[in-house]
């Protein structure tokens, strides 16, 4: 199986007004094709940074990112992206947010927009097509962007805590959803998380991470068997690797221990 | 749900208007303030029944000018502010030369356009140009500027050209930020040509103005600011209507809608 995405010694800083801030330190882990990759860990730990690095936003100051075995030299179009925020575009109705994908890559609109329609019916929006994103709550508004991420059927998606401004009760369908969606396509993701359910319920692997500056804690290799579903979570293993995984923080002082 | 007889939003200001005539006429008259320092507002009403004619053959001159003026500095700034939004490093050379050639009063320089220009449509419609060129080209450029960092990724990552970047996604996230530029340009642009209308002319509202100050006119130099201040009402509401038909998204009318409810 070859590594979709791989990061050898990755190290970032940036330099920003009050001195140089080491964000990555070290960072080495790659992605198979078709692998569901959690990377996990507390805010300020280089999460968002990772995601800008293997998308070609951003380059690292050490090491080398690869996509399919080539350096990455420009920011990569082959992807999805779904940032922190939703980054929708405000005077762009519902649709034509998603549209934009096929618009800007010159792909047949026509074709594209039965996908978009299908796609937002999938995460619950239909009927919001033609609302404007102000019209929108914010996990409404994610959904979106969520879509918008997907409608060029990518073979690697990036998520950048895509659930983090959703209630409980919507983010646990979402999951759900990100889950089947994954199963039934097999893309590479790279799902970014500070929820330790989250990021186990999803992944295949998860990275978890330590900050400042970030680096690799371990990488847990996640033994439940698919289809998950939200019974998984009460399942017996999945309990340990949460343990696990909370006992790691709390050895790096990430969380206290009572 | 019970629901409470509210003005309608639009009327607001029409209200106050009238509140204001009314407070003016009853003032002037129980305080027996002669004509000659405060006319009534049912004296401007008759003068500018009586002098129809005039008044409007000077608005019309005084309009011509504003919009030619206004016009221009719109043509202009606009896409003078993209391109500096593109260069930095012009901008950065350009912009303290545009805040200083600011700092001069445009009223200083009038007579010196009029030197330069003649007694004609020119200088006024110059004067106006150049008052409302700066707060376009500022705003238009903070505007061009405004895409945070992570729609210039979205537009990165999905290989836009620098053109599509632009059409796409740069025009429309400044659209707002021209608007209120253009806005305030709406009320300068008046500004701009009477004040040129001042030294030298032979008609327009600033001309009668200075006509009727100097024959000692009070009800007719009121009459003609009355008409000055409804023209720059009606430009800032043209304004106002193209921006609501042309960004039925944006954020100051959502803000009006939820205050409706
Ligand atoms: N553009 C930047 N300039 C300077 N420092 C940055 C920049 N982006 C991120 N950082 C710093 O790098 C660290 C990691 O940030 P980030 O990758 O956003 O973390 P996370 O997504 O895990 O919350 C933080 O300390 C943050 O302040
Ligand atoms: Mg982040």
């Amino acid at each position: 199986m070859s590594a979709a995405l791989s990061l050898s010694s990755v190290g970032k800083i940036y330099q920003a007004k009050s001195g140089p801030v080491q964000a990555l330190d070290g960072i080495d882990f790659s992605i198979g094709e078709g692998e569901f990759l959690s990377i996990l860990g507390p805010s300020g730990c280089g999460k968002s940074t990772l995601l800008s690095l293997a998308s070609g936003l951003e380059f690292p100051t050490s090491g080398n990112v690869a996509l399919s075995g080539k350096p990455i030299t420009h920011a990569v179009t082959d992807i999805g992206i779904v940032f922190q925020t939703d980054v929708l575009l405000e005077w762009r109705r519902v649709l034509d947010n998603v549209m934009i994908q096929p618009q800007i890559r010159g792909l047949d609109m026509k074709l594209y927009e039965q996908k978009a329609r299908d796609l937002l019916a999938l995460v619950g929006l239909t009927g919001f097509e033609d609302k404007y994103p102000h019209e929108l709550s914010g996990g409404m508004r994610q959904r979106v962007s969520i879509c918008r991420a997907l409608i060029h059927d990518p073979p690697l998606l990036l998520m950048d805590e895509p659930f983090g401004a959703l209630d409980a009760l919507t983010r646990e369908q979402m999951v759900m959803e990100l889950h089947l969606l994954w199963l039934r396509t097999r893309k590479s993701v790279m799902f970014v998380t500070h929820d330790i359910q989250e990021a186990i319920l999803l992944a295949q692997r998860v990275l978890v991470m330590t900050p400042r500056p970030g680096r690799i804690a371990e990488i847990v290799e996640v033994d439940l068997p698919f289809p998950r579903k939200p019974e998984t979570m009460e399942t017996r293993r999945f309990v340990e690797l949460v343990a696990h995984v909370r006992h790691l923080f709390e050895r790096h002082g990430v969380l206290k221990k009572y | 749900m019970k629901t409470r007889w509210r003005i309608p939003g639009s009327l607001d200001g029409l209200l106050v208007g009238a509140i204001i005539v009314v407070l003016w006429e009853v003032g002037v008259r129980v305080g027996n303030v002669p004509n000659y320092l405060l006319p009534p507002p049912s004296a401007i009403a008759q003068r500018m029944v009586q002098d129809i004619g005039s008044i409007l053959y000077h608005t019309a001159a005084t309009t011509l000018e504003v919009m030619i003026g206004f016009a221009l500095a719109i043509i202009v700034s606009i896409p003078l502010a993209a391109a500096l939004a593109q260069m930095r490093t012009v901008e950065r050379m350009l912009y303290p030369v545009l805040v200083a050639s600011q700092t001069i009063p445009k009223v200083a320089i009038a007579p010196l356009l009029v030197v330069w220009f003649g007694f004609g449509l020119a200088p006024k419609v110059l004067i106006a140009f150049l008052i409302c060129f700066f707060p376009i080209v500022v705003d238009s450029l903070i505007g061009f500027r405004s895409a945070p960092k992570e729609v210039s990724w979205l537009a990165r990552s999905m290989g836009t050209t620098r053109w599509q970047n632009f059409i796409n996604f740069q025009i429309p996230a400044a659209l707002p930020h021209i608007f209120a530029g253009v806005k305030v340009a709406s009320t300068l642009a008046i500004v701009g040509a009477i004040v040129g209308e001042f030294v030298a002319a032979d008609r327009g509202l600033g001309y009668q103005l200075i006509v009727a100050n100097g024959a000692l006119d009070v009800t007719l130099s009121f009459t003609v600011l009355v008409v000055l201040s409804l023209l720059g009402v009606l430009l800032y509401a043209l304004v106002d209507m193209v921006e609501r038909w042309a960004l039925p998204w944006h954020v100051s009318q959502r803000a009006i809608e939820g205050d409706g409810r």
